[in-house]
């Protein structure tokens, strides 16, 4: 089909183009595509236009009338639009050929009587219902802004002093706004149609202008990330660090030295920032320094006194600011899902790629063409791959494929079993023999290892991006799942070895009567800042250097490219860390939101000056759901278990920290709620639901089966809902055949009547 | 103003600067008289966030009242409005809807989408290509099957599109 350039012609080419596209058949037997396509070449007559009698049936129809909901102000807008098309077809003669009266038919119906009952029948919906809500179906109309001004006009004459969105109904979220905002500092998240004051908007709306909006979902992820952290040190620092400071007299002077003084630590004392010793072991920083009395503050005259019980809040502390993390991070987690899975029709992907997938937030000239650029090579990778199906590979080429996968895979997985065993044995030669105490002494030694990991985990993701390379992979998308397979796996085994190193030290710990918490907590303090310094330094070296070198000495100058899955699965790994620590080191989250301002601007800057716009289109919806996901799934629930299986199950040390002399940490807790129940009568219900329901493994049996009732009819339901949906898609399909069949019927009748007409005129004659 | 758009008082006055800006001997900085301001099409096109972008005409076109690209203030409001992240879903796909309707029939028929990809493309797919594409969609998007897109099948298709006019 020629393209007919310019503006009039192809509304004559409308209708042929219209019509010719799917053959008609009369016969009701229901064959494939392909033979529609062939039968749209044995029935040349469709090319026809239709005769103006069968228009007038047509534009009656009912669907094609008035209806409310969008589609009442789509009609209106068709009278608007009918409008303009009338005063732009004025001037120009075409006006008069057979097409315009087409549309003019089409039309007719629409008179201004139709206008003013549409108008009024508006105007009646909109008073019905209540201010706030007819304020939002006005602003999610698609007319106009002079036309809603008069239906605001006239439907709220009344209160046209002042707008409608400062009425009572909406004073309530404006002050749960501003509250949040005081809260949060300068972000306000989630709550829909509100424009809130964002941190680092501006740079966002930049790098997207540049970038697209693939690359800016990992910008996004690291806000979000500081938003959890900022909200577990508000936590933290309000229930356990001011009443930890407030009553210095009651502070335990007593926690055993983890290591002997010696005269040439002075000389150290200025790395006690980043080996976590010297001034911050016995700080608030550090589990030990925790209290484990009650701090008192009975006054003179006073009768009763206000008592803290710090250990009890530590417990509940920790316990808070996880419950709160794990609630906003599902709440991410099932929006991610709602918009970015769509667990219907699968196939159609071509027609999405040609209206979706242009990103109207690129403004930049450079980047828009390499958009462009971008969408025609997937175009016509998508045709190409629609024409021959799939590649045909032979037995050879499918041996040599697999074994490839099989050797990268390999390889892959020995690097990270050799990291393992590396981490695990060079341990103990790093600590000189093996045994605590740390020497402090020497803390370059106290870094070494967590330099060690810092590197391994940098490094090893890029090495398994070059072999990765070498294999073939059906499409980009796999590659990029088996990236993040790849990374995850590294970065997990790490973890774990990591534990299960600490935790074979708790029995030295307890033999040499040290802080064994103490000691992680600094372990993973340690940890961060490595990963800081590591993460900076490879900026600097792998990203502003090399890149440098790339954009000026090589012939093609071009920069690099941008490797999301990565970047991200290190900002996971990092927060996996912070979460599992925050048991040991309760300002944890304070260094890492330190941590995370100083990568967000050391990345942006190397972003802008280093980096080129993506080749690849990021499907940056799905991407950010795999990456909560992450974040919620291996990330936070292993750091969550790990706590859990702490406060459970491992005896605290018995020198120092808020937990002393217990046997665990949770039994605290019981005690406490059993106490409850004897000390205050009218909380007696709560000691019973604990010691019945909590405790018993009956009812938490019967919970979970209650659980799984709800999922499995939630998925039942689900299914019959895919169920109608394909039958209602066959319905559909039927009705459209049908309606061709009555439309060539009734062509086909008019003009035999036509004929039948003429004849007899002529006959009469 | 505020109850028809989705900005706050201070964006509609900072956007009423940039329009402003734009031809500041036309427009008036007293607006309660509501003066009947347009500034022409070649104005709004030279904005930076629309100068590169493939279909500044059709934005322009479709949310200008007279349908030439013209802008008075309140579709220019209008236009951002939409554009802005706040707008649901439904409104952006509707005036998507008739951004990719080049010939205002309110369908979407193998013309328009032919302009729409040489639009997206730059006119770098060849003639083949450029067929070849347009029949897949209609056939995977057309519901009612009468060879071109509606306003329905276009929002049914955008559903299952999560990525869609950001």
């Amino acid at each position: 089909m020629e393209t007919i350039p310019g503006g009039y012609e192809d509304l004559i080419e409308l209708e042929a183009v219209g019509r010719s596209h799917r053959a008609v058949r009369f016969d009701m037997t229901h064959g494939d595509r392909e033979d529609l396509e062939a039968q749209h070449y044995h029935e040349p007559k469709q090319r026809n236009s239709w005769s103006s009698s069968t228009q007038r049936v047509l534009s009656s129809m009912p669907s094609r009338s008035i209806r409310w909901n969008q589609t009442a102000v789509l009609s209106q807008n068709q009278s608007r639009s009918t409008k303009t098309r009338r005063r732009r077809r004025a001037p120009k003669p075409v006006s008069t050929t057979f097409s315009a009266a087409n549309r003019d038919v089409f039309r007719e119906r629409k008179t201004c009587a139709d206008d003013v009952t549409q108008d009024e029948e508006l105007l009646n919906k909109l008073q019905d219902l209540p201010a706030g809500e007819s304020v939002r179906l006005l602003r999610e109309m698609p007319l106009s802004v002079s036309k809603k001004r008069e239906i605001r006009a006239l439907c709220f004459s009344w209160e046209l002093a002042q707008p409608l969105s400062e009425n009572e109904a909406l004073f309530c979220h404006r002050f749960q706004a501003c509250f949040l905002k005081v809260l949060c500092g300068c972000w306000l998240g989630g709550l829909s149609q509100k424009k809130s004051i964002q941190l680092w908007q501006k740079v966002f709306k930049n790098i997207s202008a540049r970038f697209g909006t693939g690359i800016l979902s990992y910008f996004i992820f690291l806000r979000r990330l500081l938003l959890y952290n900022i909200l577990f040190l508000l936590i933290n620092g309000l229930f356990l660090l001011l009443p930890q400071i407030s009553n210095p007299q009651i502070s335990n002077p007593q926690i055993p030295d983890p290591s002997p003084r010696s005269p040439s630590e002075d000389e150290h004392t200025y790395l006690w920032m980043l080996t976590g010793t010297g001034y911050l072991t016995d700080s608030v920083m550090f589990y030990g320094h925790y209290t484990n009395s009650t701090s008192g503050n009975c006054q003179a005259k006073a009768t009763e006194c206000s008592h803290y019980n710090i250990p009890l809040a530590y417990i509940f502390t920790i316990g808070t600011g996880m419950f709160v993390t794990c609630v906003m991070l599902v709440y991410r987690m099932s929006k991610s899902f709602e918009k970015s899975f769509c667990t219907f029709k699968a196939t159609g992907n071509l027609a999405l790629k040609v209206f979706c997938s242009w990103d109207f937030k690129v403004c930049r000239k450079r980047s828009v063409k390499l958009q462009a650029v971008n969408i025609c090579t997937q175009l016509k990778e998508m045709l190409s791959e629609l024409s021959c199906r799939k590649k045909k590979r032979n037995l050879c080429s499918t041996l040599g494929w697999l074994s490839v996968h099989l050797l990268v895979w390999s390889i892959c997985l020995l690097c990270i079993g050799a990291c393992m065993m590396a981490v695990y044995y060079i341990h103990p030669y790093l600590e000189q023999g093996g045994s605590m105490p740390i020497q402090e002494n020497y803390p370059v030694h106290l870094l070494a290892m967590p330099l060690v990991v810092s590197c391994i985990s940098h490094l090893l993701p890029g090495f398994f991006d070059k072999l990765s390379k070498g294999e073939d992979y059906n499409s980009p998308s796999v590659h990029i799942y088996v990236s993040i397979v790849r990374n995850l796996l590294l970065k997990g085994c790490i973890f774990c070895m990591l534990c299960y190193y600490w935790h074979t030290k708790i029995d030295d710990a307890e033999k040499g009567q040290k802080c064994w918490e103490t000691f992680v907590g600094q372990e993973l303090y340690r940890l961060v800042l490595m990963d800081l310094i590591v993460a900076v330094l490879h900026i600097i070296l792998a990203e502003f250097l090399w890149g440098m070198c790339i954009r000026n000495f090589t012939f093609r100058r071009r920069k690099l490219e941008f490797d999301i899955a990565r970047d991200v699965l290190e900002l996971i790994y990092g927060q996996t860390l912070v979460w599992f620590g925050v048991l040991f080191s309760p300002l944890l989250p304070a260094v890492q939101i330190g941590k995370l301002f100083l990568l967000f601007y050391f990345k942006k800057t190397s972003l802008m000056t280093n980096f080129q716009a993506p080749r690849k289109h990021w499907r940056a919806t799905q991407m950010s759901t795999v990456f909560v996901s992450l974040l919620f799934l291996p990330s936070f629930i292993g750091a969550l278990m790990c706590v859990i299986y702490t406060m459970w199950r491992i005896k605290p040390s018995s020198h120092c920290g808020p937990f002393r002399s217990l046997h665990n940490m949770l039994l605290l807790g019981k005690q406490w709620i059993v106490d409850l129940g004897g000390s205050d009568s009218s909380l007696k219900w709560l000691s019973f639901a604990y010691l019945h329901l909590v405790d018993n493994p009956l009812f938490l049996f019967i919970l979970a089966g209650l659980f799984l009732t709800i999922i499995y009819i939630h998925m039942q339901v689900l299914d019959g809902q895919k169920l109608i949906i394909g039958r209602l898609q066959v319905q559909i399909d039927h009705e459209g055949e049908d309606k061709k069949f009555l439309i060539a019927k009734l062509q086909a009748l008019n003009e035999a009547s036509a004929l039948s007409r003429e004849v007899s005129i002529w006959a009469f004659l | 103003m505020k109850d028809c758009t989705y900005f706050t008082r201070k964006e509609i006055l900072r956007l009423f600067h940039r329009y402003r800006d734009l031809a500041p001997q036309l427009v008036p900085l007293d607006y309660t008289t509501g003066p009947d301001v347009r500034l022409p099409y070649e104005l709004i096109g030279s904005m930076p966030e629309l100068k590169d972008n493939p279909f500044r005409q059709r934005i322009a076109e479709v949310f200008s009242e007279d349908g030439e690209g013209n802008m008075t203030l309140d579709d220019f409001l209008d236009m951002f409005s939409v554009l802005s992240e706040m707008a649901p879903r439904d409104l952006k796909a509707y005036y998507a809807f008739r951004i990719y309707d080049f010939n205002n029939d309110d369908f979407i028929c193998k013309s328009d989408l032919e302009k729409t990809l040489n639009r997206l493309t730059r006119n770098e797919l060849t003639e083949d290509e450029v067929r070849m594409v347009c029949e897949k969609v209609i056939d995977e998007a057309d519901l009612d099957n009468d060879g071109r897109l509606s306003l329905e099948d276009f929002q049914h298709m955008i559903l299952r599109a999560p990525d869609f006019l950001r």
